[in-house]
């Protein structure tokens, strides 16, 4: 049997103190047990719903989760997610204590080590590579696997220490955000229940709620049942669309489009609302000028969708109280901001701001709660009377390109954590290439994934059960602070416990004291802006206060005109310092790679491949676990029946994908309605050694609105509101056969 | 004979729907259950034409059928129907002949490592202390009903009855 080693600057507490509820009968297989404690926290897997859990805990090992019914909005629901994480914490696949690489990158051959030994090595590393290259020449990875921001403090804080750079940016959602705070200002969302009781219309663009909303139904049958009607624009048939009264398909990319198609509508009929134009926007008229070209006729051409349907929407949307629910999937484009940009002016046209039965919500600024203002980031990363050089940035969105082309210094060594490197990125076989090239790769990781096979040292990592945290989140305004419900297994150590040591042991000790826990840290964070206590275990969720959430946002814009802007003064100024499509205007231009803006690579490669994030998985994770596996089955492409009878493919036909950039084989063919012709689908996060990841054929090819490829991703000034960046993973074109055709041509 | 509309039910309203599966995995963890069998599983329906293109879901678990094929299949007698119409199975009693498979329409009965058949109870277990099963406790749709058929039957009216939807909505206002 295996033994661990005990891990003497392992915290230590006595989590009881978090115990919601004290030796509760609890149904496990039809059996009774009694469980030890049950404990408050939440989900901070980056999804809206940040559902509110109890954990009920029995000899130190997590037996069962429920969702919270105190919470207002999740209401004691989980998604399947939320119930497999029993399977996934008390899996016998987690990774248990250090290893060190002993084959090739890629090969996934390790060897078991101490801590201390695992903590020299990098030490050993960490020095080597700053003395040859400099400190720079160090990046930590990091993203939304475990969305929490505290532990991403802590790790800046000994970044800031070493001097490392900085990685910044986004690769799901910054695009949109920029072109919706160049629009509205600052980003607050609207309580569901206001809606839900006063809305005439729900507009939900880019959405697929099954998957990332599921909490949303509640309240969209509550509008549906009071006579609202529902309108979504997806070009995939998904659950929720299949609740809607108007489903639009636009193809994929042009909601932007679409955006100024119903725009023209609206002002040519006269239907716009004239006093909240009036009174609280600037730049109507080149709006209208803008727009004039959008004749129903033209937008169908090019977003195909038809044209009644349209006007039937557009006339719904101006006409009624309509409430703005828009997502992240229509900004997965290299044209993203300019999508959000333009929803935005859809909705002021509409006079959807400010009003309880008619809102516009796209991400509260709760999602970044460092740049609000609500966490103080500095507080915890940057350490008092400690000198902190200039660093330069890299952004995430392009880190493969900057790990490739940095020069001064070049990036040698990466820590990663809480984010899936190879899997995530686009254009996976460029990403690898990139991995190869460091002297030091290091994961903390729960699993071995795609990137602990690239890995130097891969470090047993917690999984969010395990450790602190504070996922406010993006849609919904409750709070609920992440807390330890279990004690860390094995030799498993939670993320801000090997930052600190790491620290120590790299001569930063004082500014590390081994007395402070997470929840000081958490409470460094955001202390001085909510009833903090209010939303730790064995209370919360609380709602965040008034300042950061009002409950009926956009009373009023703070842009610099203090009004709604259809003619962006920020995004105007913005680029005239730096290249890329910063326009003042929601200006419609093509996706990087599209059947219109790429026509001869079309005719190689027709179909414009889409990737869901799918229920089944947060992105790369859960993918290993039994039950999701089960219920997942194997990876799928869906298509139209139109593009399958074209290459003689039929449902469950095995099938290959491909384009210039990478190949998939044995992929399951689903043939069917969920998809026009011309686009396919498959779901996001499966992974590559596995078979089937979709970024195998995505490009890296951020979208705006700044070009951060004419800088390799290598930034000295950054702003991420305004400066966008997203991966475009939707537009990628590829082409489709069937593994038998490929068996005969090579016979 | 019971009374048919005093048997329990699990109904689910598929017009809730929304294919989040969250009840397949809230499931296996009530019942402890591995891979492999299966107490509940969401089906994918595609259906209409045109702008009408729509995908639709129907969670499966057991029917707990009024007059079960299962049990009348069971030549052991390890099926059975409880007074409340749920129908169980009795493992110490399953020889794992799969008659019930053949005579149940849905395929519900599921058959684990041991080769015994094993399907929904519908928590009765949780029902007999006043709660409910744990999918219906769960529904982030809030689409799953246990009750009464009588109960099931009152409530469905009472929504319908309610749902300004069915009349058209604002839409119809706009002309």
């Amino acid at each position: 049997m295996e033994t661990y080693n005990p891990i003497p600057w392992r915290k230590h507490e006595n989590l009881d103190k978090y115990a919601w509820k004290k030796n509760v009968p609890v149904w496990i297989g039809g059996k009774k047990v009694i469980a030890d404690r049950v404990v408050k926290t939440c989900c901070p897997h980056n999804c809206y719903d940040t559902c509110g859990e109890l954990v009920y805990v029995k000899d130190e090992k997590v037996i069962k989760i429920e969702g919270d019914p105190e919470h207002p909005i999740t209401r004691g629901h989980l998604c399947l997610k939320g119930f497999a994480n029993v399977q996934k914490i008390n899996s016998p696949d987690r990774v248990k204590y250090p290893l060190l690489r002993t084959g090739k990158r890629g090969e996934g051959k390790f060897k078991r080590i101490t801590w201390d030994e695992a903590l020299d090595w990098m030490v050993d590393k960490i020095r080597s590579i700053q003395a040859e290259y400099g400190p720079e020449a160090i990046i930590e990875y990091c993203y939304s696997g475990n969305r929490e921001h505290m532990a991403k403090s802590v790790a800046g804080r000994l970044w800031n220490l070493m001097g490392a750079s900085k990685l910044v940016g986004s690769f799901c959602l910054l695009s949109g955000v920029a072109g919706s705070v160049g629009t509205v200002g600052s980003q607050f969302t609207m309580d569901p229940e206001y809606w839900a009781e006063n809305c005439e219309t729900l507009f939900l663009v880019g959405r697929n709620c099954t998957a990332t909303n599921p909490h949303i139904f509640p309240f969209l049958y509550k509008a549906k049942e009071r006579g609202a009607k529902i309108v979504v624009v997806d070009p995939y048939a998904t659950g929720v669309a299949g609740k809607a009264d108007i489903h639009l398909r636009p193809r994929p990319g042009t909601d932007g489009a679409m955006a100024l198609g119903m725009i023209h509508w609206i002002l040519k009929q006269g239907l716009e609302d004239k006093e909240f134009i009036a009174e609280k926007t600037v730049g109507i008229e080149e709006l209208r000028e803008l727009v004039e070209p959008w004749t129903p006729e033209y937008t169908e051409e090019v977003t195909t969708i038809p044209k009644a349907q349209l006007i039937e929407t557009a006339e719904l949307l101006a006409k009624t109280e309509t409430m703005f629910e828009t997502g992240y999937g229509q900004q997965r484009y290299s044209n993203g901001h300019q999508v959000q940009q333009a929803l935005a002016c859809l909705a002021a046209v509409c006079g959807s701001f400010g009003k309880k039965s008619a809102n516009y919500d796209c991400i509260s600024g709760m999602a970044f709660p460092g740049i609000t203002g609500f966490a103080d980031g500095a507080a915890v990363s940057v350490p008092k009377r400690a000198k902190i050089p200039p660093a330069r940035m890299i952004n995430i969105a392009a880190i493969a390109r900057a790990i490739h082309e940095a020069k001064e210094p070049p990036i040698r060594g990466v820590i990663s954590y809480r984010g899936g490197l190879i899997s995530q990125q686009p254009d996976v076989d460029y990403t690898i290439e990139a991995v190869k090239k460091l002297d030091m790769f290091v994961t903390i990781e729960q699993f071995m994934t795609d990137d602990t096979d690239y890995a130097d040292l891969v470090l047993p990592g917690c999984h969010y059960l395990e450790q602190y945290g504070v996922h406010p989140s993006y849609w919904h305004n409750y709070n609920q602070i992440l807390v330890p419900v279990v004690q860390p297994p094995y030799e498993c150590v939670p993320d801000i416990e090997i930052f600190e040591e790491l620290g120590r042991r790299l001569g930063y000790g004082r500014y590390f004291p081994k007395k402070r826990t997470g929840l000081d840290y958490c409470r460094m964070l955001i202390g001085k802006e909510c009833d903090f206590d209010s939303m730790v275990s064995p209370n919360g969720p609380a709602r965040n206060p008034e300042k950061w959430c009002p409950e009926v946002p956009y009373q009023s814009f703070d842009t610099p005109s203090g009004k709604f802007e259809f003619h962006s003064s920020v995004l105007e100024e913005r680029g005239k310092k730096y290249p890329g499509h910063y326009d003042p205007l929601p200006r419609y231009y093509e996706p990087d790679e599209s059947v219109a803006a790429t026509p001869e690579l079309a005719e190689k490669y027709p179909l414009n491949i889409i990737s869901q994030h799918p229920s089944f998985r947060t992105h790369s994770q859960y993918y290993n676990l039994p039950w999701i596996r089960e219920i997942e089955g194997p990876a799928r492409v869906f298509m139209s029946r139109k593009d399958a009878k074209d290459r003689g493919i039929a449902d469950g036909d095995r099938v290959r994908i491909f384009n210039d950039r990478g190949e998939l084989e044995n992929i399951v063919a689903r043939v069917g309605i969920r998809l026009k012709p011309g686009v396919v689908e498959m779901s996001s996060g499966m992974w590559v050694k596995l078979g089937g990841s979709v970024n195998k054929l995505t490009k890296l090819v951020p979208a705006g609105p700044r070009d951060i490829l004419a800088e390799d991703g290598i930034l000295y000034d950054y702003n991420p509101l305004l400066d966008g960046n997203t991966g475009s993973y939707f537009n990628t074109l590829v082409e489709i056969r069937k593994m038998e055709d490929k068996k005969e041509a090579e016979q | 004979m019971t009374d048919f509309m005093q048997q329990r039910t699990l109904y689910i309203d598929t017009r809730r729907c929304m294919g989040c599966r969250a009840c397949e995995t809230v499931c296996k963890l009530e019942n402890d259950l591995p891979a492999g069998p299966r107490f509940t599983m969401v089906t994918e329906v595609e259906t209409g034409e045109g702008t009408e293109e729509r995908l639709n879901f129907l969670p499966m678990p057991c029917q707990h059928c009024g007059d079960a094929p299962c049990v009348r299949a069971c030549p052991t007698g390890a099926l059975f129907k409880r007074e409340d119409g749920i129908v169980l199975s009795e493992q110490e009693r399953c020889i794992g002949c799969h008659e019930c498979l053949w005579a149940c329409p849905f395929g519900i009965p599921q058959f684990g490592s041991n080769g015994l058949m094993q399907k929904c109870t519908m928590c009765f277990n949780r029902i007999d202390e006043g709660g409910e099963p744990a999918c219906a406790h769960n529904c982030p749709a809030e689409a799953i009903l246990c009750d009464t058929v009588e109960n099931v039957s009152r409530i469905l009216r009472e929504r319908y009855a309610k749902d300004a939807n069915r009349m058209g909505g604002y839409a119809d206002k706009l002309d």
